[in-house]
């Protein structure tokens, strides 16, 4: 690696988790809005949740005498850098993964789990029995849905014989498989549509917050800023695993089919970037609108032994079955 | 947390007094067996006013006001029952007309009250977007009140003898407009309460009350009726004007359902509530005799012969949520009220909780706790206090017992002296 | 799974929203400047919602027929009615007033009128504009 090149990456660490934080925020913010118009309410404005985060860090933050405050003050950071440490191993838009080679699928996956561990241990960390059972309910939808998550990160990168990101995404998956892995493709999705909301603890997956039976559950006894930090890395999460999401199944960019042409900097055509990274917003913005506020608004909070059952049997099957289907097409 | 000793496995999590599964302030203690609930307490008494001690120290007529202030929504049926009550004790027969306004009235307000609890059902397992929907749709019966009587929440409507405001022929129009719009949208509120897949998943099978424990809880209204009991204060005791209108219980059981007294049958009972409220205001507007609303026009007379009443009276209506129950004693030249004992119908549905619950998961608790629709403002009407040390507490039924017995020794050795 | 929900939230998402909103979407710094504005016609504002025909409002009080018999004292739930003995009439806390209108009920001579006039909170409940004969 030339200094020139580790300049440029340290430059993207420290820049591309500050984008992926605004870019929740304003996802986060065209979330509560679009959600707000489909129960027939007009809603907040967009720059609602950039208020919320400022307000939260102005309040003040509170320890209960009970809780363990090493655990209870820790939680929410390593959340928050989970997260964001997630989104360097992933392409965004038209780029490569700027840690390409030096993580790959299985990282992001390991990173992803963090912040919900870190959550559960927060909750258990902060002695309200509210948080208590929060937590509890936090880890077992976590062995829940971790498993049909791995269903469909293995079955693409089985496709690729390469868990790297960067190899995944330079080639959509569905152009290397034919009838019958495309249903196959087509049931992994499913499921990995299904382990979205689990993922980002949004109804019908909320178990673990819960507002009208645990009173927010893991988050009850934070506050200020604390709580801020949590709600960051729940707005960065939504984008990594919106991300996630389009590098496995969407990683289509128009510059592949169209050329707008026009001036050139570093390789790049600069036209062409600049309809990529707005189409890969558009796919985004899609993802949570259909995986996040769609689903949200239309169903009702499960009990957790449903929830469970949900992710370990009919979304395992429909898994399996479908990575059966796109080995079989593999083998044959 | 965590109990000491052989039971390990179980701790304790209040719900209350302050819970957002909670709307008003009430506390239940529940042992908890990892999701599953094995033990459930319920500690009632956080939102006492002393309501009744106020009324106490004001004649009749100033505590029309103040009775339906006892409640929010109950508001209609604690100032008719109190009414009722004091014509009882005094004497006072209201006119006819009077006593179609007063069903008319209660009827929408039931309407009022069932969409209301759709909606917070709906937001207790998390379904917002329902919340959202119901209580869109209660906005018009709350226009159609306000366009009666002139308010929103505090219809003042209620005075002894009849009403205070009429229904004249050219608001007909509008209250048949209301009562379209309810009749057209209740197809939609069937398919989302009755349909949808994941609102089923949380009601059918959950808080079951069998019909047995019901009777022998002496549960009151919709959280009874759908374990099939027939209970109805409308039809078994009629009131007002119900005699001469044409009403059946609602079971589920007359809809092709079984009375299995779970949430979704309560849920059941409660829309098709609504549509017989629609059939019944109905039936009043076309029977509605033409005369005065009320008996005595003159309040002044009015407040004269309560002053000389000397007799006490009942007030027993069906409420939305249930059964209700007002107790009033006059006592001659005395212009205050000698006594007057409010029971409404949560206290009695509150026992059906522990057979609800028993058995259940935390998740269910929420809906549960909101299905026999409890009303804690309505409750609420006792607390002892010891004004020397401060302590509070409520008594026992034993301790109760003891207590009439020695009262009733007291007065037996009283007679015999 | 699609459901009938899922179909009525994407036509919702088109159609108009139930809420009422506010006349104005914040509040103006200058109300008379505000207000003069919407008066030339400049600044529009969403359409309010209207009083009911029989609406409860602030209590006017007819000074000149009252004869001073006490009736609406008797039934008046709050006490917000206070007799004054020295002028023989009564004086009215609007702020402590329920508008049950039972005084305007029993007065044998009206001179209670419950008018339409709602815009009556404010924060000192003993101001002039708060009480009725003062």
């Amino acid at each position: 690696m030339s200094w020139n090149d580790f300049a440029v990456r340290l430059v993207l660490i420290v820049l591309i988790p500050l984008i992926g934080i605004f870019l929740g925020l304003l996802y986060k913010g065209f979330d509560r809005k679009i959600t707000a118009m489909m129960q027939s309410r007009i809603g907040p404005p967009w720059r609602q949740p950039f208020r919320d985060v400022r307000k939260l860090f102005m309040k003040e933050n509170i320890i209960p005498d009970n809780a363990v405050p090493w655990i209870f003050n820790g939680a929410p950071i390593a959340a928050l850098v989970a997260t964001l440490v997630a989104l360097v191993y992933l392409p965004m838009g038209p780029f490569e993964p700027v840690m390409e080679g030096y993580g790959d699928l299985i990282l992001v996956l390991y990173l992803l789990a963090i912040p919900a561990v870190a959550m559960a241990f927060g909750g258990l960390a902060s002695g309200s029995p509210y948080a208590t059972v929060g937590a509890q309910r936090e880890l077992v939808l976590m062995m829940s849905y971790e498993f049909p998550l791995a269903i469909a990160a293995v079955t693409i990168a089985w496709k690729y014989s390469s868990f790297s990101l960067g190899v995944i995404s330079s080639d959509p998956v569905w152009n290397n498989v034919g009838m019958m892995g495309g249903i196959g493709l087509a049931l992994v999705l499913t499921t990995m549509i299904a382990v979205l909301p689990g993922e980002l603890s949004k109804i019908p997956f909320d178990q673990a917050e819960a507002e009208t039976e645990l009173a927010g559950g893991i988050l009850v006894e934070y506050s200020g800023r604390n709580l801020g930090i949590f709600y960051l890395a729940e707005v960065a999460k939504m984008v990594v695993v919106g991300t996630l999401m389009i590098a496995l199944f969407f990683p289509h960019n128009i510059s592949s089919w169209y050329s707008f042409g026009g001036p050139e900097f570093g390789g790049f055509i600069l036209a062409d970037v600049g309809a990529d990274i707005l189409f890969f917003l558009l796919k985004l913005l899609v993802i949570i609108f259909g995986a996040v506020s769609l689903i949200r608004v239309a169903f009702s909070r499960f009990q957790i032994d449903r929830a469970s059952y949900f992710y370990w049997v009919p979304m395992t099957i429909i898994g399996l079955l479908g990575t059966f289907l796109v080995v079989l097409e593999g083998v044959i | 947390m965590r109990n000491e000793g052989k039971d390990e496995t179980t701790y304790e999590v209040p719900i209350g007094p302050i819970h957002p599964a909670l709307k008003e302030p009430f506390l239940i203690k529940f042992k908890i067996d990892g999701e599953r609930i094995v033990g459930a307490e319920a500690h009632p008494g956080m939102n006492h006013r002393g309501i009744e001690f106020m009324g106490m120290h004001r004649n009749p007529y100033k505590v029309i006001p103040l009775s339906e202030r006892i409640c929010g929504i109950c508001s209609i049926v604690h100032q008719h029952m109190f009414v009722t009550a004091v014509e009882h004790a005094a004497s006072i027969e209201p006119t006819n007309r009077a006593r179609y306004i007063r069903v008319i009235m209660s009827e929408l307000e039931r309407i009022h009250s069932h969409v209301l609890w759709a909606g917070v059902a709906a937001h207790e397992i998390g379904f917002d977007t329902h919340l959202h929907f119901t209580w869109m749709i209660r906005e018009k019966v709350m226009d159609l009140l306000e366009y009666i009587t002139g308010n929103r929440v505090n219809y003042a409507m209620w005075t002894f003898g009849g009403v205070n405001r009429d229904i004249p022929k050219k608001m007909y129009p509008k209250i048949e407009a209301t009562l379209k719009y309810y009749e057209e949208l209740y197809g939609k509120l069937e398919e989302i309460f009755l349909g949808d897949p994941s609102i089923r998943l949380r009601t059918i099978g959950v808080g079951v009350l069998t019909k047995e424990e019901a009777l022998n809880l002496c549960g009151v209204g919709p959280t009874v009726r759908a374990s099939g009991v027939r209970k109805d204060v409308r039809i078994d005791q009629p009131y007002a004007a119900y005699g001469d209108l044409d009403i059946e219980y609602q079971l589920p059981s007359l809809y092709g359902y079984k009375d299995t007294g779970d949430v979704f049958s309560k849920t059941l009972v409660r829309l098709k509530e609504l549509v017989q409220s629609i059939d019944i205001i109905r039936q009043c507007l076309d029977q509605i005799p033409n005369e005065d609303i009320n008996s005595e026009p003159k309040m002044a007379a009015t407040l004269n012969k309560l002053k000389k009443a000397d007799g006490e009276g009942i007030g027993r209506i069906e409420a939305p949520r249930g059964e209700a129950f007002h107790y009033v004693r006059l006592k001659e030249g005395k212009e205050e009220l000698d006594c007057w004992k409010v029971r409404a119908s949560t206290y009695n549905n509150l026992a059906t909780y522990a057979p609800m619950f028993m058995g259940e998961q935390i998740a269910d608790i929420p809906i549960i706790a909101a299905c026999i629709d409890p009303c804690i403002g309505c409750m609420d009407r006792a607390e002892i206090v010891d004004v020397n040390t401060g302590k509070r507490w409520e008594y026992e039924h034993e301790e109760l017992q003891r207590l009439s017995v020695k009262k009733t020794e007291k007065l037996l050795g009283g007679l015999k002296r | 799974m699609p459901t009938a929900t899922i179909y009525t939230l994407i036509k919702q998402l088109f159609t108009k929203k139930a809420t009422n909103p506010f006349p104005v979407k914040y509040t103006p710094d200058n109300m008379h400047a505000a207000a003069a504005l919407i008066g030339s016609g400049k600044l529009k504002i969403n359409p309010y919602v209207r009083i009911p025909p029989n609406f409860r409002g602030k209590m006017s009080y007819d000074k000149e027929s009252c004869i001073g018999c006490k009736l609406c004292l008797k039934v008046c739930p709050s006490e917000a009615l206070v007799f004054k003995e020295e002028e023989k009439k009564v004086k009215h806390y609007v702020a402590r007033c329920t508008f049950c209108g039972q005084c305007a009920d029993i007065c044998p001579k009206d001179c209670f009128v419950l008018t339409d006039e709602f815009l009556i909170a404010g924060t000192d409940k003993y101001a002039e504009e708060l009480i009725i004969n003062p």
